[in-house]
């Protein structure tokens, strides 16, 4: 089967690369060395002078650019990189001083240190030299073969050979320079910096360019996790906004996911009529955008909304209060733990059961027939072959998709943070005061540290934390669904 | 096969590299000015943004940028306008954008470098704005405003109201400049069913509104609201210079009532069967669901207030009384402004102030009034006709006068605060158990003054 087989494909071809790219890595190093205690005078002055190598070979364009780029590294790092780098151990010294010149009616400015400038060129100026450092390993290498050839008489690659390769058997290095030039420099070098902010006091007190931050060590980490002599309830609030994280994605994935099997399921039954038309139906609520319909559902569900009005006039609210279930003379939906977390999730259903089911719809006119009539043939109930067969195909086909929902509901901002902002006051004042709330998720617990108390450094300490969740789930996931050989099962 | 599938990670990797260049192009774009801002401040990178700096005091173009709300922007064109042809010896290029008051300390602070030159915050901002260095001291420039308008700062506060002007200084120094009053809320009521009487007294209030089987509503779960309980009974709330803020409340206030008899006053308001405590942001909702007869808001609510009772049956008054350790206790408010700031990164911090002055002095307070009733800070405008006709305006500068205090308090004060309120509109906490109010209370003042980690 086709989609098996990528599966599979996909994951030995990971488990290879791993093994590779340790090896490879040590390999690097190993012709590096081989290359410098070997190769003639000119290779070694390579290490000095990239270009030395090609000189000698007499490739002239090449020794211009390799000796072009060397020239601009040696720039960088003299006129650039040291009034950053020199001032990352302590972030700066000098603040931002301003006095008025009624002469030019502007600011006279003191030369200031920007920490979070020092901060970010510091470690684009890192990148370069790492960069730098593989380029001058790898060509020592490269100059190293060139003599190697040479001496064995074979045909030296010209400067057009080279561009000839990258448009033929080197396409593929080609394709991929501009993407990993991206990724490097709008997704690492931004979590590098992210991640450093976590061991910096870089919060609402020490805002650069006016004021400066500095290392704090391992402090904020301390904080989260009760430590410190903080009087604050950070460690408190973390639990238990992690353990109702868990709770919630777990409920989350598994809700829809589900839904998503049997409504599929009722959809493809030969006795339901119109299955076209409740599928579009069901469809629909996928176009109209998603922030739009949990706004709605919000006022919806309001203590003072109208699905409240409505039970309250049908006299359903006064029955609660008079069991003693709800104190308050409306139904706490969305504005009282417990009542909130239940309904989320239900919401939560309603929202994402469609697109699991289009997903399933897909999965299950894939089902294996021939087991399923070989089954009913045998004598086995509708319920054996949904257990015994659809459950499990379907489970083996989605498990990948299942370990990224998961990971995606574990950071799930909109639903949260739409159904319950401005509505959810806590009663719990240990939360509070830390400002988090029983429905918080991680991520909105961080958006509402960053975005309403500019709590950089706390931040940044709750997306590791994030982070570290996030692939240990998917790690360990992937590690119990890639055990074994399944796929014969199937086949 | 192979050429496909590298086709698409090709493809998914351009993608992905694209939106992250348009993810990041904002703060990108802000890197670069903040790069330029030390440039021109010697930082000696680059030299294009020297030279532009440079030559501005001899008549070259002055470049601005002005940050106001949307209600207000048609206005502010013709300001400037006129600001233009105020100083015709001097070339301006002056543009005007879009940000509201409520959210200008959110768009500022995260790159004060990159934000307008001049813009518009609401009162409580100050403080923040001016840690982070986004408000420049306009003391210091009181010499650019004496050369260029023929008035020091300290003669432009003084045509100010007293409390705007404390709301625009921290420390001693003047970081902004009053554009309006009536940041404040105060008391709408239906005429038709309640009269001028009952609205003096909670009490009155709520018998009134259950007699006419409607009721009396107020945003109990957000400190802003509920903080009116304890200043008016003599608590306070302030600021430090590190950014935590003192609280009182669970203490004995200088009016010799304690937190637990001003939570108590508020159970019996919110144990009231004609009580509603609304949530924060779904007032206007409330109101036009047509369940209340008096609500607690503010001017932004008077459209919608017209709207649900009919113009001619909207009354307003000061906040009432509530009943507090046997006594009637003004309930009092915080007071805000709308201030309007100048950049401290600015690059023509001087000409910025100016047009600061410009948009903020009586004319500019006149038309502003005119455009959106925002009440003037502005004495003499306060004092025209127009203004003092207008019996909305007249409700809240009433309470400002009767109990308004300054907001100034730092950010934990909020969550702790409104989870009080909740507490006590949810009936958690009763009358008599003093002990659990205590306790609440003292939960509440070691959250607000908590060290900000």
């Amino acid at each position: 089967m086709l989609f098996n087989g990528v599966i599979k494909m996909t994951t030995t071809d990971t488990s290879a690369k791993k093994e590779t790219f340790l090896s490879s890595l040590g390999g690097f190093f190993k012709d590096f060395i081989a290359a410098v205690a070997k190769g003639d005078f000119f290779v070694k002055l390579s290490v000095i002078w990239w270009g030395a190598g090609y000189i000698r070979r007499k490739q002239f364009i090449r020794t211009l650019l390799i000796t072009a780029l060397e020239a601009a590294v040696i720039l960088f790092s003299i006129y650039f990189a040291p009034q950053y780098i020199t001032k990352l151990g302590t972030l700066g010294t000098v603040k931002m001083e301003s006095v008025f010149n009624l002469e030019t009616m502007k600011y006279d400015v003191n030369n200031y240190d920007d920490s979070f400038q020092i901060l970010l060129f510091s470690v684009i100026s890192i990148a370069v030299w790492v960069v730098a450092l593989f380029i001058l390993m790898k060509n020592v290498i490269a100059v190293y073969n060139l003599q190697l050839k040479s001496k064995r008489g074979e045909h030296l690659n010209s400067f057009v050979d080279d561009l000839n390769a990258l448009l033929n058997e080197k396409f593929h290095v080609t394709l991929l320079t501009l993407p990993v030039l991206g990724i490097v420099l709008f997704s690492v070098i931004p979590i590098f910096v992210l991640i450093l902010v976590a061991f910096t006091n870089y919060d609402q007190q020490h805002m650069p360019p006016a004021e400066l931050f500095t290392w704090t060590g391992l402090t904020n980490f301390i904080n989260l996790f009760g430590g410190g002599g903080l009087s604050i309830t950070f460690g408190y609030s973390f639990v238990r906004v992690l353990l109702w994280t868990l709770i919630w994605s777990l409920f989350a994935t598994f809700t829809t996911f589900f839904g998503g099997v049997l409504l599929s399921l009722f959809l493809r039954n030969k006795r339901t009529k119109l299955p076209k038309l409740w599928r579009s139906l069901f469809v629909v609520t996928i176009a109209v955008p998603q922030f739009v319909t949990l706004l709605l559902v919000r006022n919806f569900f309001a203590n003072n909304g109208i699905a409240n009005t409505m039970l309250r006039d049908i006299g359903i609210t006064q029955v609660l209060q008079n069991i003693g279930l709800i104190p308050s003379d409306y139904i706490p939906f969305l504005s009282a733990p417990g009542w909130a977390h239940v309904m989320i999730i239900l919401i939560n259903i309603w929202i994402g059961v469609p697109y699991q089911m289009l997903i399933m719809t897909g999965v299950l006119s894939n089902l294996p027939e021939e087991q399923i009539e070989s089954a009913s043939i045998d004598g086995a109930t509708k319920w054996q072959t949904f257990r015994h067969i659809t459950m499990p195909y379907v489970l083996f086909v989605t498990g990948p998709s299942l370990v990224t929902d998961f990971v995606k509901n574990i950071n799930n901002f909109n639903v949260i943070y739409l159904l319950t902002q401005d509505v959810y006051t806590t009663t719990n004042q240990a939360l509070a005061n830390s400002q988090a709330r029983e429905v918080d998720l991680l991520v909105t617990w961080l958006f509402r540290l960053t975005q309403e108390y500019y709590n950089y450094k706390m931040a940044s300490v709750i997306g590791i934390c994030v982070f570290v969740l996030c692939s240990v789930i998917t790690l360990v996931a992937f590690g119990l669904m890639t055990r074994g050989d399944k796929e014969g099962v199937y086949n | 096969m192979k050429k496909k599938i590298l086709a698409f990670i090709m493809a998914a990797a351009t993608c992905f590299s694209l939106t992250a260049c348009s993810t990041s192009s904002n703060s990108d774009s802000s890197d670069n000015s903040g790069a330029g801002n030390s440039n021109s401040n010697s930082n000696s990178d680059s030299s294009s943004s020297d030279n532009s700096g440079a030559g501005s005091s001899d008549g070259s173009t002055i470049d601005l940028v002005v940050w106001g709300p949307e209600e207000d922007q048609t206005f502010l064109t013709g300001l400037i306008e006129d600001f233009k042809n105020q100083y015709p010896d001097q070339s301006f290029n002056i543009q005007l954008g879009v940000e509201s008051e409520a959210t200008a300390k959110d768009t500022v602070l995260t790159d004060p470098s990159a934000a307008a030159d001049v813009y518009a915050f609401a009162s409580d901002q100050l403080n923040d704005l001016v840690a982070a260095g986004a408000l420049a001291d306009l003391t210091a420039l009181s010499d650019a405003f004496k050369a260029i308008t023929g008035n020091s700062i300290d003669d432009i506060m003084a045509m100010n109201i007293e409390g705007s002007v404390a709301a625009a200084t921290k420390n001693g120094n003047v970081y902004a400049l009053p554009l309006g009053a009536g940041n404040n809320f105060f008391m709408y009521y239906d005429k038709s069913k309640i009269t001028e009487n009952d609205v003096m007294t909670w009490d009155g209030l709520l018998s009134a509104a259950s007699a006419a089987g409607k009721k009396a509503g107020m945003v109990f779960n957000s400190g802003w609201y509920n903080g009116g309980f304890f200043l008016g009974a003599g608590f306070t709330a302030s600021m430090n210079a590190d950014g935590t803020t003192n609280l009182d409340w669970n203490k004995t206030s200088a009016d010799g009532i304690t937190g637990v008899q001003v939570v108590e006053g508020m159970i019996s308001i919110a144990s009231n069967p004609a009580f509603m405590a609304i949530a924060d942001n779904d007032i206007s909702n409330q109101i036009a669901a047509g369940e209340l007869c008096a609500v607690v808001s503010g001017s932004w609510d008077m459209s919608t207030v017209e709207a649900a009772w009919g113009a001619e049956n909207v009354g307003v008054a000061k906040l009432p009384t509530y009943t507090c350790g046997g006594n009637q206790v003004q309930q009092g408010c915080y007071s805000g402004f709308k201030l309007m700031g100048v950049n401290g990164m600015s690059k023509q911090v001087g000409w910025a102030a100016v047009l600061a002055e410009f948009l903020t002095n009586e004319s500019a307070q006149m038309k502003r009034y005119e455009a959106r009733q925002l009440a003037p800070t502005n004495i003499k405008a306060s004092e025209a006709d127009a203004v003092m006709a207008n019996e909305m305006l007249a409700a809240s500068i009433a309470q400002d006068a009767a109990c308004g205090v300054l907001q100034d308090v730092g950010g934990k004060y909020w969550d702790p605060t409104a989870t009080l309120g909740e507490l006590i509109a949810q009936g958690q906490l009763k009358v008599g158990d003093t002990e659990a109010i205590q306790a609440a209370l003292d939960t509440m003042v070691e959250g607000v003054t908590a060290p900000v980690e």
